[in-house]
């Protein structure tokens, strides 16, 4: 099978769907980047991407319950799927490894991230 | 902060939102832009969620989220749809048999009437088009400065033809073309047929389908090709290949062998002949030309090329052309040498000077297409108004599919869809009528052959299917529009009232009245002016008198002296043209006044013999001297003309020599009631000017006395074509002429008032239906049929009164400038024609009216109101 490349963001996505275990939908997801990282996004870029990943097959997804805050609409809750943990597992990997062969003075640079 | 429920996300986004969004991702995405709204309006504050809600929608503009059709499911169900409409449409036609027929039959014939119109106008602008080789062939032409500013001929000098043939440049074919008169002989019978002289590239340039023969058949000059209707008018049903025919050319017969015979030439043919044959013989003799003489001839000239680039390579073949020409011919010098493709002959055709198409009538076209457009908006209006009223029995129909969530557009396309079907029934009804009845009718009129020819003619098919496209929307849209524009609610509370105010349908009725009665009035008033113009004075006597062709001037005196032997002629005169043709026109001068006037040469005492009135002076006579000299007859038309106060004894001169006006007679027409009478001037001349003798024959046998008189011409004359005939039938042309566009014209009349009628009755019978109930009662209540008659009838009279003073008026004017177009002499409109179109459309309104009283009486109460 050919290896899906995850994207910078994707893999970001993708890791707090994990973390946020059954309670991950769009505007969670979007807060749980916010608290984590810091980093502003974007509504529909975040659903870009979650819909992306469920193509790839990396999630799965069904319908939640509707809230007040919501006006009464659904969640589209998404779960890391299989395939998704290995591809997480996979990044990881494959970062460490490159990681290691940082020569030693790279290591400098290395805090704050 | 508890402003969460009393604050709202903008309205406008949210609809946007909801317009653009995917259905299916809709709820997601909306949900969390309202989550992410209310976090904002905790923390932010309602203006900034506000704001940022507008921005989230716009980031969701994108293309994964909007909303698109998924084709093949779609598609699917909607050919499913399209089934069903076709099939609820199909049982509502049969259910409604009568206004369907109605409206099918209005359609059809006015179908019928534009298909006419079409391949009438097909064959005159698209002349030339199915020629195989029409993008390879070009006419040679010049360009020369005449008074008016520089013409382009469309002929050129004869001895062109040679020089390209001797040329180095490469072409595909060469041919001059030339339309001659010429007598043919067979079986010492003498025909007049229309002659083309080509050279043999010709049938290898132009192509033609062979009943019989070989195409080549021209490569041997003493061989001819003819049409087939020709053909047949020679020989019958023996074979015609191989008979011997011959052509007097130059005086002199020349015989030749039938080697091929043509089908049918079609009226979009560019060349129209009945022979063919080769173009050397007809200027054989261009040695004994001087050479001056030989380039002054001019004929067509037409090339083919295998590509345009090629017409580069011919221009130093036209320089040399050009100065030969230039060099032998001083008065006229060619400007320049072009070459016009074949397929801008028609487009061009005003713009070139004795060019393969002449004339260009536009008046037929335009009277035709408005005649076809006429019907076709009547029809339109008819079938808009009882499609509208058909409809009011549908009307549940529609409630319950909007309740269950049709849209108006598939309402719509519903109802085009059915309409389309009608129209395409109407398409096909409209080429039978068209071909059973119409084209017939109308060829035998015009003398025309035009044919339907759906198997060879793409060109109709393209027309037919704009035409069908054409119906179906302007007859369809209204109506569907109209109807699925009520509420379901309405409908189903049974309240809503169609066609009771409808105003468009009024409009529409009184239009199509409108329409009808100046239809009448124009046939009618054709028919009139041509009664009238029967009944109207010539200016002379034309009865017994037998007018004689006489091919050759030095033959004149032997051909009057035999004539005048027979008992039954009492005078003879002789003349140039006569009166009934065209007389050849001549410059004059009067004091310094110019006019351009008729010039008629004759003997002295033609006029006289013709029973022309003189009004003052006298009239020419034989035994005065300088009656055969100077003395002239002038009409009325040019005593007005001119402005003499006094014109006998005033001085005219013609050609600088003075002449005498010796007597004024009274204004007769040379031509027929189409064109005013001209000035004209009458000389006495000796025989040789003479081409025409006319004669007086005692009263009795007319037919006895041409067959005699046609004897005695045949002696002198065996070999040249007799075109007698009799003085009194001189105008049978211009009157069948007049008397077809009257047939056209009372066709056109009748199919407008059948029309009226049908829809009137339509209408009617499908309101009264609608409003039956309604009447029943009052009829329990004790009202009597004529009354309820009357109220059902009124408003159809108002609308015909109103259409009678419009219809009447524009009539008035409209046909008034018709009759202004066709004839010089009429007596206008009148009010006959115009009372009897308004007293016919009443009729119509009364009899349907009648019609309807009986049905309405006829209605049983018990019955009709029993089902409820």
């Amino acid at each position: 099978m050919k290896r899906y490349h995850l994207g910078e963001f994707e893999e970001l996505v993708l890791l707090t769907v994990g973390i946020l275990d059954q309670e991950a939908y769009g505007v969670s997801v979007l807060e749980e980047i916010k608290a984590q990282t810091g980093r502003k996004v974007n509504i529909s870029a975040v659903h870009t991407v979650l819909n992306r990943l469920e193509d790839k097959g990396l999630l799965t997804s069904k319908m939640g319950g509707a809230t007040e805050e919501r006006g009464g609409r659904r969640k589209r809750l998404f779960v890391l799927s299989s395939a998704g943990r290995l591809a997480l597992e996979d990044v990881r990997n494959m970062r460490n490894k490159l990681f290691d062969q940082l020569p030693p003075f790279a290591l400098d640079f290395s805090n704050g991230y | 902060m508890d402003t969460k429920h009393s604050h709202e996300p903008p309205k406008l986004a949210i609809r946007f939102l909801e317009w653009y969004c995917n259905p299916e991702k809709l709820e997601e995405i909306e949900g969390d832009a309202y989550e992410l709204f209310n976090l904002n309006l905790q923390e932010k504050g309602l203006s900034y969620a506000r704001w940022k809600f507008i921005w989230h929608v716009i980031t969701f503009f994108r293309w994964s989220n909007i909303r698109r059709r998924k084709p093949t499911y779609q598609s699917y169900t909607q050919a499913a749809m399209f089934k069903s409409y076709f099939k609820l449409g199909w049982r509502n036609l049969r259910n409604q048999k009568l206004t369907t027929f109605i409206s099918v039959f209005g359609l059809s014939t006015a179908v019928a009437c534009s298909l006419v119109a079409y391949l009438f106008t097909e064959q005159i602008w698209f002349k030339g088009v199915n020629q195989k080789n029409k993008n390879e062939l070009y006419q040679i032409v010049y360009k020369v400065e005449q008074d008016e500013g520089i013409v382009t001929k469309g002929t050129i000098a004869e001895p062109a033809y040679e020089l390209l043939n001797a040329s180095s440049s490469k072409y595909q074919g060469l041919t001059r073309v030339w339309r001659g008169s010429n007598v043919l002989i067979h079986n010492n019978e003498t025909y007049f047929p229309r002659t083309q002289f080509v050279d043999s590239d010709y049938m290898e340039m132009f192509s033609y389908d062979i009943q019989s023969g070989y195409s080549g058949a021209l490569e041997d000059p003493t061989q001819v090709i003819l049409s087939s209707e020709f053909a047949e008018r020679l020989f019958g049903d023996s074979p015609a290949i191989g008979q011997e025919i011959s052509l007097v050319i130059a005086e002199e017969e020349k015989f030749f062998k039938v080697a091929a015979v043509l089908e049918p030439l079609k009226d979009i043919e560019i060349f129209e002949f009945e022979v063919l044959a080769r173009f050397d013989l007809i200027w054989s003799k261009n040695e004994d030309l001087i050479l001056q003489d030989q380039w002054k001839k001019e004929c067509w000239t037409f090339i083919q090329l295998k590509n345009e680039s090629e017409l580069a390579n011919l221009k130093s073949t036209f320089d040399q052309i050009q100065s030969s020409q230039n060099r032998i011919n001083l008065d006229q010098p060619y400007l320049e040498i072009s070459t016009i493709p074949f397929t801008e002959l028609v487009p061009m055709a005003s713009k070139i000077d004795n060019g393969v198409i002449g004339f260009m009538g536009q008046g037929p076209i335009i009277l035709l297409a408005t005649i076809a457009g006429f019907i076709l908006v009547l029809a339109i209006f008819n079938y808009v108004n009882i499609s509208i009223l058909m409809a009011t029995k549908r009307l549940k129909e529609i409630g319950v599919r909007k309740v269950i969530g049709v849209s108006r557009f598939q309402l719509i396309l519903q109802y085009l869809s059915e309409n389309f079907l009608v129209c395409l029934g109407a398409i096909v009804f409209g080429c039978l009528i068209a071909s059973a009845f119409f084209l017939p009718g109308f060829n035998s009129i015009a003398f025309k052959n035009l044919q339907l020819d759906l198997l060879g003619n793409w060109m109709v098919w393209a027309w037919l299917g704009a035409l069908l496209l054409f119906l179906t929307i302007a007859s369809g849209i209204y109506p569907a529009i109209y109807i699925s524009s009520f509420k379901p609610i309405t409908i189903l509370k049974q309240k809503a009232a169609v066609g009771k105010k409808g105003w468009i349908t009024q409009t529409l009725l009184t239009l199509q009245f409108t329409l009808a009665i100046i239809g009448i009035i124009g046939g009618l008033a054709f028919v009139q002016t041509n009664a009238q113009n029967a009944e109207r004075e010539w200016g002379y006597d034309s009865e017994n008198k037998i007018i004689l062709n006489v091919p050759d001037p030095t033959k004149f005196q032997v051909l009057e002296n035999q004539i005048q032997n027979n008992s039954k002629v009492i005078s003879t005169a002789g003349s140039n043209s006569f009166i009934g043709n065209w007389i050849n026109t001549n410059e004059m001068k009067v004091g310094d006044t110019e006019i351009s006037t008729q010039f008629l040469l004759s003997d002295p005492d033609y006029l006289t013999e013709m029973g022309v009135e003189l009004l003052t002076g006298q009239s020419l006579d034989e035994l005065v001297p300088a009656d055969h000299e100077t003395s002239i007859l002038v009409n009325e038309t040019f005593v007005k003309e001119s402005g003499l106060l006094y014109p006998i004894e005033s001085i005219v001169e013609i050609d600088s020599v003075d002449h005498r006006i010796v007597g004024v007679v009274k204004d007769f027409h040379t031509i027929y009631f189409q064109s005013e009478v001209e000035p004209m001037v009458m000389k006495a001349s000796n025989t040789k000017d003479f081409d025409h003798l006319t004669l007086s024959f005692s009263a009795g046998n007319d037919q006895e006395a041409m067959e005699e008189v046609r004897a005695i011409w045949r002696e002198i004359f065996p070999k040249d074509l007799f075109t007698g005939q009799f003085q009194s039938q001189v105008f049978d042309g211009a009157i069948n002429d007049a008397r077809g566009v009257q047939n056209v014209l009372l066709v056109a009349a009748g199919l407008c008032i059948i029309l009226a009628a049908m829809g009137l009755f339509g209408l009617v019978s499908l309101n009264l239906k609608a409003r039956i109930k309604d009447y029943c009662v009052r009829k329990v209540y004790g009202a009597g049929t004529p009354g309820l008659a009357v109220g059902l009838v009124r408003r159809y009279l108002l609308l015909g009164s109103l259409s009678a003073v419009l219809g009447g008026g524009l009539a008035w004017y409209a046909v008034g400038g018709f009759l202004d177009s066709f004839f010089a002499f009429h007596s206008g409109v009148g009010l006959f024609p115009v009372g009897v179109s308004i007293a016919l459309l009443f009729i119509v309104v009364l009899l349907t009216g009648a019609y309807q009283m009986i049905y309405l009486n006829k209605a049983n109460p018990s019955v009709v109101l029993k089902s409820e």
